[in-house]
């Protein structure tokens, strides 16, 4: 009997400890999975953060520039011929090459390089007639190239950059005129067919204003919603049925939302296409159901005992939830919100529907302007050719995330403080 | 009326322990009176001698229910019935007490004067002495059975010792008018008479407070005097 | 003289009925304890003097309970008006989340009795003055009530309670989550509010219905078995139901 008893205890550490095994077998192996996702997106997303500049020297030849006047206005410098100009700053790295192949040096940077050099003169007036240097941005070739992305050894017909071109930036290397730089218009310029020049301006403002417009909406109304099935509608068979149909609507998939909204937000109210207008109010019907759910448990979750201790003070229904319930409920419901917001930011296949996929080189300044969306412009960017995409499309997972970490964050702070004030 | 048991056992037991310990001692304390009235019947010193060395069992007994009923009322907090049971324990423990005392007193005095008395005022002791014998048998009767009736008879018959008690004084008083040498005997002798008559009292006490027990009321007003 | 009479109260939960033909009649400026094993009714009776019953959906008072003549179940009774005369204190002390000040000052504020800022703190100040709290809170009124041990909680909840001036405080079981100081503190206080107010408490503690109350009514199942005064319960009840629970003999 001792040794029988003696065997049944062994037998159930043994059970326990293999169970705790398992367990920490599977936190171990969801925790690898998350360090090789953000292992890979790191790795291949840090160098977006990086820009690279050619520097080159460029004379501001009043004749090239075709202008005449002794001392030029603002005007005469804006309506310049920097053409000529732009093009020997690029020529003149290689002087010797023959004509018919200097498109080799002009595609090493940038199809705006133009401008950069307009832009340059234009801040300073008086590098008129001045032979200065001047930086100018890297094709996303030469910049994949600097950041040792792209192969150089494998055969020259398969390859963008040709052996000329590399040449040319082995030089420019040496002498120290490729500059590697903090990546500042990635942050500041809307999106670009040409990936150097590309940024995540106009779908950060696009995300920003879909989720105020989402916050708006969603949250008083959810709040609302929550607050008279909870506390003030009778328990009967509707709000019984009402109350299933919020829990299904929670679990429809979130294209049905996008269809929703362009088939009424557009088609029958004919509100602008391709805003954060639109789909913030299409996220907010995928939100609702989920702050409803959420501030329905967290009203349950106030104790009996303060509803009661309120209304044997002789205060009404109304006074009740609104002195006591709602306020000790709020916790809950805004974390019950952030995870709705939080679920929103990352959706992507609604706002594709109701047009927000739409190529946008603007930064929207209200939600009415068309926008793109953080997660729609991370698909957007993963359909492209481009090789200096790829980096950018793990730049933006990067900034989505950091998004979501800040509003996480947020949450927490302003729950603390809540809980803090209530109890 | 019967009571269902109590849900503490322990409690229930402790309860049965204190009645059994009063109808011990009111055993205790009947043998030694009836001791007593023996001595004097029988002309049998010993037993008087006997009855005055058991009075230190009947106060052992005293002390000993009066632990129980401190601790009755200290862990237990008794309740109605309980609590009147508890209660009552200890007023009758002590007029047990008293009436063992008052035997022993007697029985001093006995062992004192002998047993060589006048006749007349012997037999007068004697058949007080029975009676009262008698009440407290019917009172522990009426205290061991819950008998209403039976505590209610015993105080309404109290009015006959006292009326006894009072012939027998004066019969006592006429006898040493005519026999004056027997000025010390016939004096214990009146205090003999007098702590028969107390015990009497007593035993009427005790039915009170059976009937109180019983009943949650007091046996008052019109008991009828002597 | 009766402060509430109770006439052929009967309770139903759905189709449960829970109080049989109860009639009762509360004396004025007395503590009237109910006593009972648990589900006999007592609280729920109690729950009736405030209509805090109508909280509970499936429930159906039948029967006539009068305050000073005033029909308290009646349709057209205005229920936030009974309840700032009829206070009540729960089982579990149930401060409000906010501070020890504005949990007095909550009823007067919602019922209007304060006219300006001196004369709510005048209130607090008396009603926890009346609840024996004061000198232990008067340097922290803004602390959170929720943080003082727990019979300072309920008597915290007592001061809220007084603060509209009622004139009947129901208590259901106040002292069951308190250790004995805070239930003797608790105790002093109905000794203490019984000269001005009507109390009605539901306990479980037969002894501490023995301690506070003048009047015991022992409900079971249901019914009121037996009501009078509560040396007498105590003593020598009349009904022999009455005589096994509070000795201890049930079931």
């Amino acid at each position: 009997m001792n040794n029988f008893k003696q065997n049944l205890l062994k037998k159930r550490y043994n059970a326990e400890r293999r169970f705790q095994w398992y367990g920490k077998i599977a936190i171990g192996l969801a925790l690898s999975f998350l360090a090789v996702f953000m292992f890979q997106i790191f790795s291949k997303g840090y160098s977006a953060f990086q820009k690279t500049w050619i520097v080159t020297e460029v004379h501001y030849d009043k004749e090239l520039l075709l202008i005449d006047a002794e001392s030029p206005s603002k005007d005469d410098l804006e309506n310049a011929d920097y053409y000529d100009v732009a093009y020997k700053a690029m020529t003149s790295l290689d002087p010797g090459l023959p004509e018919e192949e200097d498109r080799q040096l002009i595609q090493m940077v940038s199809y705006k390089y133009e401008t950069e050099v307009k832009d340059l003169l234009l801040k300073n007036p008086d590098y008129l007639g001045k032979i200065v240097p001047i930086k100018l941005t890297a094709s996303d070739d030469v910049d994949q190239v600097h950041k040792g992305n792209y192969p150089r050894d494998i055969p020259e017909k398969n390859r963008r950059v040709n052996d000329y071109q590399l040449q040319i930036y082995d030089m420019l290397n040496e002498r120290g005129d490729i500059l590697s730089e903090f990546n500042i218009s990635f942050f500041t310029s809307p999106d670009s067919r040409e990936a150097e020049l590309a940024g995540i301006a106009s779908s950060f403002m696009g995300t920003v204003f879909s989720i105020l417009v989402c916050l708006a909406f969603s949250f008083p109304v959810a709040v609302l919603a929550a607050i008279y099935l909870e506390e003030f509608a009778p328990k009967n068979k509707f709000t019984d049925f009402i109350e299933v149909n919020i829990n299904n609507l929670a679990a429809v998939p979130s294209i049905v939302f996008g269809l929703l909204g362009l088939g009424v937000l557009l088609a029958v109210f004919n509100l602008p296409r391709s805003t954060p207008l639109v789909g913030g109010i299409t996220l907010s019907l995928m939100t609702l159901p989920t702050i409803i759910i959420a501030a329905r448990a967290s009203l349950k979750a106030v104790p009996p005992s303060i509803r009661e201790a309120a209304l044997a003070m002789g205060a009404s229904n109304m006074q009740t939830t609104m002195h006591h319930t709602v306020p000790l409920s709020m916790p809950g419901t805004l974390s019950g919100t952030i995870i709705g917001l939080a679920q929103a930011l990352g959706e992507t296949a609604p706002l594709i529907l109701i047009g927000m996929v739409a190529f946008v080189n603007t930064i929207p300044g209200t939600p009415v302007d068309p926008a793109a969306s953080l997660p729609v412009q991370i698909y957007i960017w993963s359909e492209s050719a481009e090789r200096g995409f790829v980096e950018k499309v793990s730049a933006c997972i990067m900034v989505l995330l950091a998004f979501l970490i800040l509003m996480n964050l947020a949450a927490q702070i302003v729950r603390h403080k809540f809980e803090k004030k209530w109890s | 009326m019967s009571e269902k048991p109590h849900i503490v056992k322990s409690y229930e037991e402790q309860l049965q322990l204190l009645k059994d310990t009063i109808v011990k001692m009111g055993t205790g304390v009947e043998k030694q009176l009836e001791n007593t009235i023996q001595s004097l019947v029988k002309k049998d010193i010993s037993l008087a001698e006997k009855s005055i060395k058991d009075d230190e069992l009947t106060d052992k007994y005293e002390i000993n229910i009066e632990e129980q009923v401190v601790n009755l009322i200290a862990l237990r907090q008794p309740m109605a019935i309980d609590l009147r049971e508890t209660v009552v324990a200890l007023k009758v423990s002590s007029d047990l007490e008293r009436i063992g005392d008052l035997a022993k007193n007697i029985s001093k005095r006995l062992t004192k004067i002998g047993t060589d008395l006048p006749n007349d005022i012997t037999k007068n002791f004697e058949i007080a002495g029975l009676k009262a014998s008698k009440q407290v048998n019917a009172v522990l009767n009426s205290y061991l059975h819950r008998a209403k009736d039976t505590a209610e008879n015993v105080w309404n018959s109290d009015e006959e010792i006292d009326q006894m008690t009072n012939s027998n004084m004066e019969a006592a008083v006429k006898h040493l008018e005519k026999n004056k040498n027997d000025i010390q005997k016939v004096t214990q002798l009146l205090f003999m008479l007098k702590n028969i008559e107390r015990i009497g009292d007593h035993a009427t006490n005790i039915a009170e407070q059976v009937y109180f027990l019983i009943t949650g009321d007091y046996l008052e007003g019109d008991r009828p005097k002597g | 003289m009766s402060k509430i009479k109770a006439e052929n109260v009967n309770v139903y939960y759905g189709s449960k009925q829970a109080l049989f033909d109860v009639s009762i009649d509360i004396a004025e400026k007395e503590v009237t304890a109910l006593i009972g094993p648990s589900g006999c009714g007592k609280s729920t009776f109690l729950r009736c003097l405030n209509r805090m019953n109508d909280v509970i959906e499936i429930c159906r008072v039948e029967g006539s309970i009068k305050m000073d003549n005033l029909e308290l179940n009646s349709r057209k009774l205005d229920v936030v008006r009974l309840r700032e005369s009829v206070g009540m204190v729960f089982q579990k002390p149930n401060p409000f989340p906010k501070t020890i000040y504005e949990n007095v000052a909550y009823g007067p504020t919602i019922h209007g009795i304060a006219q300006s800022k001196e004369e709510m703190d005048q209130i607090v100040e008396t009603s926890l003055k009346k609840a024996a709290l004061w000198n232990e809170v008067k340097d922290r009124l803004d602390e959170i009530g929720t943080g003082l041990s727990g019979g300072q909680q309920q008597r915290l909840c007592i001061a809220r309670a007084i603060s509209v001036s009622p004139e009947v405080i129901l208590m259901d079981e106040p002292c069951s989550a308190l250790d004995p100081i805070a239930t003797a503190q608790i105790e002093e206080l109905i000794d203490d509010l019984k000269k001005e107010v009507t109390i009605v408490i539901v306990t479980h503690s037969m002894s501490q219905a023995a301690r506070v109350s003048q009047k015991t009514g022992f409900f079971h199942l249901g019914k009121l078995i037996e009501f009078g005064p509560t040396d007498k319960i105590f003593k020598n009840p009349d009904n022999q139901q009455t005589q096994d629970y509070i000795t201890g003999r049930f079931g």
